[in-house]
């Protein structure tokens, strides 16, 4: 299943990456250099305060001390660093010592034998896939029909296209695409189905299954079909109606519309926001406005499909730098800006360097405080998409900006959606004020789509209010969620560990993934959690790397202690017949001593 | 690399001491390789015994290649320039970024300032929250076709589908985002249509620009009318296909360029022999109001093998007898067409887009298309809604369509008696584009000089004004201008509602014609 777009967007950017690789320019050893050995001190000494914290007991109090601290911003950056190292049990070595080039932390110490399974599996998958193309070809010709020249027509999908849909994606359909009966809450009602001829007809029994949920985006438990929210819906339902039936720049605005428009702005910290109506065309459409021909984007290697659809429609040329690597990042701006447009030499017209808060497959955060002094550096504008991190990271919800205390003001263009924390739909962009004038006339979204509908605005408001604090009936609402969500957060991830799994991401990220590595696991870790009524969503290549399938674990607020306990003992279970426990040797070790 | 180790061992062989008799060395190798090593050496023995002379040449040979090898490489044609850290950083602070985004023009101010805004529900009555009096005025702006937005159909489950399903699904499709209505509405729009099977996605403009790009490829061709919405143009753009343009609706241009891609095709050989080709148009034509003949396009589309991607946004519950679109309204099997793309945030009054196809590709997008894998599924209450509201157009197809095609066309032939002004579009058409006639404009500019885009806008926005004045909302058509291919001329945009009543329409004539003629007189 495809979420992040990491193969496509390798493809595209190709022919850009091998441009840069065969030009070996060396650029500012000295510097960076530098930084390393600053980093590595910084480092040495937030280590023991972070190894020390994860052993107490009283987590959570030292959670909310560190996100209340304000050095908290290059403590959870250095973690990383040091979880990584812990994982190496090279602590020591390094300390004072400069770090080797940063891998990926995530495939620091996978046994080999899992590797060489995942890698022999996905082998065995497509060889089988060839065999079976290579006969059925043969002696089934009718089946592939659609796969041949017919009547002169092109086939409308290519046979190497097709290849992972027709002996991957459809044997595992089962994990995907199963549609929900009731309001995906803390738990959801998953519709039955059954397949007798391998998925290639599904049937619908009719039943529903009631299932605790660990798949939606739904951080701070606002989908909900009762409650405050759902009640000023129906009210401005009755007020307003539901839809425009227009454009934002036509007849579409609304009062509704622009009074939520301007909460969002005081909320996220900015002069203005402009509201869209779907997440992904909030990338798509307004990224196309702010740059175009002699402008570079650069942007992270593992950045959401909609960010390289908007970079691709911008008509700019686009450059990618290693997932949340800043140091690459410095070394591509300083080139860029030498180098100027390609071929002409020109100076760029101007550089948007496109991150993300919070990578919805890695669970990690992008490293602001870091982009922001090189945007200071180097004049670059920033852009920040807040898709999964607003209303979910940061002390008051305010997204990662809040978590690394830095001025939103510092970010030029923040965009979020109101998929996730906010159990609406539709996203916004938010920034200066003049930015916001423009793009209300020159974005994409706002003179050609459909302007937002009145009860999801009506979602969007009443949610944001809570968090706010300013829905004076129910205050403090806001805030507990946000703090049991930090709390639900810590503790699953930290369980998750001590069982012995491979988690990755970042401390007190709400997305937990916890890594299979072997494809072929994916469907049996989704049919077991099927079977113990817990729903999960798991992904595989093309949205990872080929050996890095992962379930993707979403904790919500909405769940309680027991939900999580309950999930974790189901896990657990599957863990052991899966052999997922990779660390378990580890913990043990750890206990003894 | 069995090569180099052997060279390697070769070089240091060659050399007349090498291990020569030092066989114990080598004791511990039992293998393959330690036979032909032994035999290399031997024959390297023999052959410096034989012609010692040969052998020096090899060793020269050898040195040279590892000599070749070794040296720094040069490429040809890049001309690299070394910089010190201080030059870089120098240029690093010498260079400037032009802004963010440009300041806006007056006009723009204007533009923006004088945004409308509405008050409470929208609808074919609305008021206005910018208005100095708030009495309600007509709705000419909406794309409001069939009346749904205020018909009491489409918010007739709402409230039930709100506390079943909660507003936002908070995921995508794919990962239980998908819900049971979802499913159903899918399979009510593919029989409405008459078509295999349809899909979902959560805004119309974005359906679009997911349908295209996921079949059209790279390698693949695109034959796309010049009049098409700027969401087509877009999504041909993000295809990277190569693609012709014909000219608006020009059956015999678009001909041509088939037969010319053809021609081309022939005797192209290898793996891309055959591309997938597709012909790109629009049902109902945003920019013009104009019909595509879809009779001479299936045809065309036989005769040269091309498929038919066509864009029903505007189409979809506005044409034909039932309102089921374009096939509709000419007949034609909508098999005929590969792949239907609509919208239900238009006629429909709901929100999000769909595409009709076979059920192959259909399943195809679920994977494929972008904005259906990548994004939110649409929210419960909408998809409900639209639901309803198709379902209401399927029960009673006429009380909606003959008042939407009666006062479209009363509309227009209204429109047309007012001199100045030049009425584009097919004759039942709800789209009405009003432009100002060049000759008005000639007369209209006693100062001389020629009229930029500015003006002309300039005057619409006032021709709407004036018509607001008098009781009749109007717009004129916003473009993204420095985005859209071929700039459409500007013009106010009138869409005819079904729920309009004869007397309105007469209204709204009325007041287009004293707001022109006032506009008009005045002088420049």
């Amino acid at each position: 299943m495809i979420i992040k777009s990491q193969h496509t967007a390798q493809a595209l950017f190709s022919s850009v990456t091998e441009i840069v690789d065969s030009s070996h320019s060396k650029i500012g050893p000295s510097a960076i250099n530098n930084n390393n050995l600053n980093k590595t001190q910084s480092t040495g000494t937030s280590l023991l305060v972070d190894s020390t914290m994860i052993e107490t007991d009283e987590k959570t109090q030292a959670i909310s001390t560190a996100l209340s601290t304000p050095d908290r911003s290059f403590q959870s950056l250095e973690q990383r660093d040091s979880n990584t190292q812990r994982k190496q049990g090279r602590l020591a070595a390094f300390a004072g010592k400069e770090l080797p080039h940063e891998k990926p932390p995530q495939m620091e110490d996978v046994p080999l034998f899992t590797t060489i399974t995942a890698y022999m599996s996905f082998m065995l998958i497509l060889a089988i896939a060839h065999v079976e193309d290579f006969f059925g070809m043969l002696f089934l010709p009718q089946k592939y029909v659609n796969l041949r020249v017919q009547n002169g027509y092109a086939p409308m999908v290519s046979d190497f296209e097709s290849l992972w849909t027709r002996h991957v994606y459809f044997r595992m359909l089962d994990c995907f695409n199963r549609p929900i009966g009731s309001v995906a809450g803390g738990y959801v009602k998953l519709c039955e189905r059954i397949s007798h001829d391998y998925n290639r007809t599904i049937h619908y029994t009719g039943g529903l299954q009631n299932v605790l949920n660990l798949a939606s985006y739904n951080y701070l438990g606002f989908a909900q079909g009762e409650g405050v929210c759902a009640d000023r819906a129906i009210k401005e339902m009755d007020a307003n109606r539901l839809t425009q039936s227009s454009t934002r720049a036509e007849v579409g605005s609304s009062r509704l519309l622009i009074e939520t428009e301007e909460m969002v702005a005081r909320f996220v910290g900015t002069e203005a926001a402009l509201i869209v109506s779907m997440g992904y065309a909030t990338n798509a459409l307004n990224i196309p406005a702010l740059v175009g021909e002699g402008c570079l984007i650069i942007s992270d290697a593992l950045n959401h499909n909609s960010l390289v659809a908007g970079a691709r429609l911008s008509g700019s040329i686009i450059r990618v730098f290693k997932h949340n690597d800043t140091r690459d990042l410095e070394k591509l701006l300083r080139r860029s800006i030498i180098e100027g447009q390609p071929r002409t030499h020109r100076p760029w017209k101007k550089i948007l360097v496109v991150v993300e808060g919070l990578y919805s497959m890695e669970g990690e955060y992008c490293n602001l405080p870091k982009i922001v002094e090189l945007r200071h550096k180097y004049g670059f504008y920033l852009f920040v998409d807040e898709a999964h991190s607003i209303g979910a990271l940061g002390k008051r919800g305010r997204g990662v900006c809040d978590l690394f205390n830095v001025n939103p003001r510092e970010v030029d263009v923040l965009m979020g959606t109101f998929t996730k924390s906010f159990g609406a739909a539709g996203g916004y962009i938010a920034g200066s004020k003049a930015l916001i004038d423009y793009l209300r006339l020159h974005s994409h979204s706002a003179v050609y789509a459909e302007s937002m509908s009145v009860p999801v605005l009506a979602q969007v408001s009443s949610s944001m209010r809570m968090i706010m604090g300013e829905d004076r009936e129910h205050a403090l609402e806001g805030q507990q969620h946000l703090e049991q969500l930090s709390e639900n957060s810590i503790y699953f991830a930290q369980k998750l560990k001590d069982l012995g799994f491979m988690v990755i991401g970042d401390y007190g990220a709400p997305i937990i993934p916890l890594m299979l590595f072997n494809p072929t696991k994916m469907l049996a870790f989704a049919h077991e959690c099927h079977k113990r009524n817990i729903a999960v969503v798991v992904v595989s290549y093309p949205a990872t790397t080929v050996v890095t399938s992962r379930v993707r674990i979403c904790v919500s607020s909405a769940h309680t202690r027991e939900d999580l306990d309950y999930a974790l003992e189901q896990i657990s279970e599957i863990g052991d017949l899966l052999m997922l426990k990779i660390h378990k040797n580890r913990i043990k070790q750890k206990q003894l001593k | 690399m069995e090569t180099v180790a052997s060279t390697a061992s070769f070089v240091s062989s060659a050399s007349p001491v090498a291990g020569e008799t030092d066989e114990s060395s080598h004791g511990f190798l039992r293998t393959a390789w330690d036979f032909s090593f032994r035999m290399v050496l031997r024959y390297i023995k023999n052959s410096y015994k034989d012609d010692p002379f040969r052998t020096f040449l090899e060793v020269c040979l050898i040195g040279f290649i590892v000599w070749y090898m070794a040296k720094p490489k040069y490429n040809i044609g890049t001309n690299k320039v070394e910089l010190s850290e201080k030059e870089i950083d120098e240029l690093v602070e010498e260079w400037r970024p032009e802004p963010l985004v440009p300041a806006l023009t007056e006009f723009e101010r204007e533009t923006l300032d004088k945004a409308i805004m509405i008050d409470g529900p929208n609808g074919t009555k609305v008021r206005l929250a910018s208005g100095s009096n708030n009495k309600p005025v007509l709705n000419f702006a909406s794309y409001n076709f069939l009346g749904f937005v205020d018909s009491p159909e489409l918010g007739k489950h709402a409230v039930e589908s709100l506390r079943k399903y909660g507003v936002g699904t908070c995921g995508p499709p794919g990962f239980y985002g998908t819900l049971d209505v979802h499913m159903e509405l899918e399979k009510q729009i593919a029989a409405f249509i008459g078509h295999s099977a349809a899909i979902l996605y959560s805004q119309a403009f974005t359906t679009t620009l997911s349908v295209i790009p996921c079949f059209s490829k790279r390698s693949d061709i695109i034959v796309a009318d010049e009049g098409v919405n700027f969401a087509v143009q877009q999504a041909i753009f993000l295809s990277r296909s190569k693609v012709y343009w014909y000219k608006h609706n020009d059956m015999a241009d678009l001909e041509r360029i088939l037969k010319d891609v053809n021609k081309q095709l022939v005797g192209r050989r290898g793996k891309n022999a055959l591309p997938r080709k597709f012909i790109v148009t629009e049902g109902l034509f945003q920019n013009t109001g104009d019909i595509s003949p879809l009779v001479e396009l299936v045809e065309l589309k036989h005769r040269y093998k091309f498929r038919i991607i066509l864009d029903e946004s505007f189409s979809f519950g506005v044409l034909g007898k039932r309102g089921a679109g374009l096939t509709d309204h000419f007949n034609i099997d909508p098999h005929e067409i590969d792949l239907l793309i609509g919208a239900l945030c238009f006629a429909i009054g709901a929100s999000g887009g769909f595409c009709c196809a076979d059920k192959d590709l259909v399943e195809h997008q679920r994977l494929s298309g972008a904005g259906y894998c990548f994004s939110a599924s649409l929210p419960g209450i909408l998809t409900i809604a639209a639901a309803d509201a198709i379902h209401a157009l399927e029960a009673d197809p006429d009380s909606y369509l003959d008042n939407l095609r009666d006062n479209a066309v009363l509309l227009r032939t209204l429109l047309k008696r007012i001199p100045g002004l030049q009425i584009d579009g097919a004759a039942d058409s709800p789209l009405i584009h009003i432009r100002l006639a060049p000759d008005a404009l000639v007369r209209m500019k006693r100062s001389g000089g020629a009229w930029t885009k500015t003006d002309i806008d300039r005057v619409l926005t006032d021709v709407a004004e004036e018509a607001q004045k008098d009781g009749v909302l109007l717009t004129r058509a916003m473009y993204v201008d420095d985005h859209e291919r071929i700039l459409p001329n500007s013009s106010i945009r009138i869409c005819v509602s079904s729920a309009h009543t004869r007397k309105e329409v007469e209204k709204c004539a009325h007041a287009v014609k004293s707001a022109v003629s006032r506009i008009t007189s005045k002088k420049r």
